[in-house]
């Protein structure tokens, strides 16, 4: 059995009727890159505060590298960016990130030297200026993230968790982020971030966890998740017009369970007994000019509206059937 | 424990390091001894005025009690030793006294006037003084001799220091008249008429509590206006300081790394370092400025400084103040915090303080009755009662003796009271720098306190 970086085991909680998160179970092994999906107010920043111990679950049992969370020696080995990121305003960058290092035990020397070999990594220090000596607020909004990023992994930690860490990103602090997790993996690092972003986590996650409305919808491999939910899709493409006939065929709900417009392309969900042949028979039987027609594993996305969508969870915000 | 430290050390550094601290700080005593020197130094400075030219004493009496006058006039008041001779025109002796104004010298210059005359004589002298050559003239007739009236008109009229140092050299060279003229000899005169003016000065001394009672009484209400100031600013400067953790959302990533109540407890004890750090540099300044201003005050030429001495404290009275400013601070920025992680933003938050503010104001409001009557029903129980403790007990010690289960009474109420506060704050702390949205009721609150 490989080492767990993380285990949860049946925890709940509730803000007065409102229940956010219910008996929720997951396993993380150490050296995986996690995804925690699930669409807005799924409970994914509850669980995650639940993890950090910054809140307590009604019920349940949370473990870090098999030590209990609330043991705060396993949580100095966690690396924490929240959703909602913010520093001190007013004070300098440097003395932010050696108070962020020695609130997880590291001496100011070793934080004063890890601080000048992030902030070259990141360019934030470079031969003409060092932005170290500037406050929080003289940075761009891009530079402060870099710097709360810095923040989160100063002290070297084995679990990092990332709560949204792709919202707010350009492309390019969006590349460097992504790098920054494979490297952290490559370093044998455990990465646990949540997102509702599934191309993010279709690209880097090992593993996945689904929660919609509280609950646990699937979890596994990405490969086992896809493999679970594959064979049955498909992907179509029409040189040119001809939608309209081709359309009636889709929405035969026999054959069909769900249609994706993808402007490009369909992504088309078949129903579990459905012949992806008989499908392509029907379509050129309507006259529809095909320029490609693919058996395909579902994507990420695919599986997260077939599955949140079933349970009816915020139909309105997938955009979809 | 590790990590209070490290969260007192931001704390306090930030704050130290800020141009707020090192503004109030230095400018705080620059004020304080603006204020205290700037009006004796004004008053002084109008007194030398006087000297630069002297007044005019028109002496229509054929007595010579105007020359009496003249050399009363150039002499310090309490000085042992008279100098002979009428119409002396020395000056520049100051005199040394705390609450005798009636001293210093004033130059002048006698003209002896036939009565006929004197009506142009006083015409002459009101426009010279019009014209700025003299800044004021007396005058001394019969009316002086036999009902003790006489005259001052001059530019300088209102300035109280100097009418009282002319009425009392009239009085005392009337009287030295009187009692030449009872066949007293001249020397004994002066030496007999000095003693009343030393008798004055024991008189008002005795009229305040013992030697240093309006030292104290003074001491008291700098006291507790210290207090009540210190508590304000920097509980409120705890406020804000979560507040800011909160809205800045860096609470979050502080709470992944060190608990809540850790947290709140390094804020607290930092922003107290500082307002301890404050108040050593501002009593550190103002016992250099008594042991040193009067160095100060004779170099710029001001006598009223000399005497002041720092009261003495006793020590029960010393371990009581700082017990009180601690206990004081620690259960205000409680509450303060607690607010500030209550609401959401800046706008709400000044609402939002208003009862805490008001709890404290309470003290201030009531605290002139209590130093007028200290031992009275309103100064026992504000003194008891943990809100207004802070302030009213210290001020209530500085005024009398109050007795030792009163005091008891309440530090046990005061401490008590700062337990539950914190234990309180420290749960709607922990809540709130989570929540967003709107600010919880009463229910809410007290739902937050039950099941944090």
């Amino acid at each position: 059995m490989t080492e767990l970086a993380l285990e949860i085991r049946g925890i709940s909680k509730s803000y007065g009727e409102y229940q956010a998160v219910h008996s929720l179970s997951l396993a993380v092994p150490k050296g995986a890159v996690y995804g925690l999906l699930g669409p807005n107010g799924a409970g994914k920043t509850t669980t995650i505060r639940m993890i950090i111990n910054i809140i307590a679950p009604d019920e349940g049992t949370i473990t870090l590298m098999g030590r209990p969370n609330t043991d705060q020696s396993s949580l100095d080995r966690v690396g924490y960016l929240p959703e909602e990121r913010g520093l001190y305003k007013k004070m300098q960058v440097r003395r932010v990130l050696r108070f962020l290092g020695q609130l997880k035990g590291l001496g100011a020397k070793e934080a004063d030297r890890r601080i000048d070999e992030w902030m070259e990594r990141f360019s934030l220090k470079t031969a003409e200026k060092d932005w170290g000596l500037a406050k929080i607020d003289e940075l761009s909004r891009g530079m402060q993230q870099k710097v709360q990023f810095i923040g989160t992994l100063l002290h070297d930690p084995d679990i990092v968790i990332l709560d949204e860490p792709f919202s707010g990103l350009d492309p390019i602090n969006a590349q460097a982020l992504k790098d920054t997790v494979v490297d952290l993996k490559k370093r044998g690092k455990t990465v646990i971030f949540s997102t509702h972003l599934m191309d993010n986590a279709e690209r880097l996650c090992d593993s996945v966890c689904i929660i919609a409305r509280g609950n646990k919808v699937l979890d596994g491999t990405v490969p086992g998740v896809k493999a679970e939910h594959g064979g049955n899709n498909v992907a179509l493409a029409l040189a040119g017009g001809g939608a309209e006939l081709v359309n009636r065929v889709l929405s035969d709900h026999k054959m069909v369970e769900r249609v994706d417009d993808s402007n490009r392309f369909f992504e088309i969900s078949l129903q579990k007994d459905a012949d992806p042949q008989a499908l392509l028979h029907r379509l050129i039987e309507a006259g529809a000019n095909i320029q490609r027609f693919e058996l395909v594993q579902p994507s990420l996305h695919q599986i997260f509206l077939e599955k949140v969508g079933a349970t009816g969870v915020e139909v309105g915000m997938t955009g979809h059937g | 424990m590790d990590k209070l430290w490290v969260v007192i050390k931001r704390e306090y550094l930030e704050r130290v390091r800020s141009k707020w601290f090192i503004f109030t700080t230095i400018f705080g005593p620059v004020f304080f001894a603006a204020v205290t020197i700037l009006p004796a130094y004004m008053t002084n400075r109008g007194m030398k005025n006087a000297q630069v030219s002297s007044i005019r004493i028109l002496d229509a009496t054929g007595t010579g009690l105007g020359h009496r006058v003249a050399d009363r006039l150039s002499k310090r008041q309490d000085d042992q030793s008279p100098t002979p001779g009428p119409g002396g025109l020395g000056g520049g002796q100051v005199g040394s006294r705390i609450g005798a104004p009636a001293s210093g010298t004033i130059a002048s210059v006698v003209e002896d006037v036939n009565p006929p005359k004197l009506a142009m004589a006083e015409s002459l002298a009101t426009k010279d003084v019009m014209n700025k050559v003299d800044p004021g003239y007396l005058v001394l007739d019969s009316a002086t001799l036999t009902k003790f009236t006489a005259r001052y008109a001059g530019r300088n009229a209102s300035a109280v220091g100097e009418i009282q140092l002319i009425e009392t050299a009239i009085q005392q060279s009337l009287m030295a008249s009187r009692l030449e003229g009872a066949g007293i000899k001249p020397e004994r005169v002066d030496s007999l008429t000095k003693i009343r003016v030393d008798l004055a000065s024991v008189r008002l001394d005795e009229r305040g509590r013992g030697d240093s009672g309006i030292v104290s009484f003074i001491f008291g209400a700098i006291v507790a206006f210290m207090l009540y100031m210190m508590i304000m600013l920097y509980g409120q400067n705890v406020m804000r300081s979560v507040l800011e953790e909160k809205m800045t959302r860096v609470a979050e990533v502080i709470m992944a790394s060190v608990k809540p109540d850790i947290l709140l407890a390094g804020k607290i004890l930092g922003v107290g370092a500082v307002g301890l750090t404050q108040q050593i540099v501002w009593v550190g300044s103002a016992a250099a400025f008594i042991t040193y201003g009067a160095v100060m005050a004779k170099a710029m030429g001001m006598p009223q400084m000399q005497n002041m001495t720092f009261p003495t404290v006793p020590p029960l009275l010393l371990v009581s103040l700082v017990l009180f400013f601690i206990l004081g601070y620690i259960l205000y920025s409680a509450m303060f915090a607690a607010v500030g992680a209550m609401v959401g933003s800046q706008e709400e938050v000044a609402q939002a303080a208003q009862p805490v503010v008001l709890l404290l104001i309470a003290s201030i409001i009531f605290f002139q009755p209590i130093l007028l009557n200290p031992s009275g029903t309103l100064a026992v129980a504000m003194s008891i009662i943990p809100f207004t403790a802070p302030v009213i007990m210290p001020v209530r010690m500085t005024t009398i003796q109050v007795p030792p289960l009163e005091l008891a009474a309440s530090l046990i109420a005061l401490a008590f009271t700062c337990l539950i506060t914190i234990w309180a704050a420290a749960r709607i702390y922990r809540i709130g720098l989570l929540m967003t949205g709107k600010k919880p009721n009463l229910k809410e609150l007290t739902r937050w306190i039950k099941y944090a």
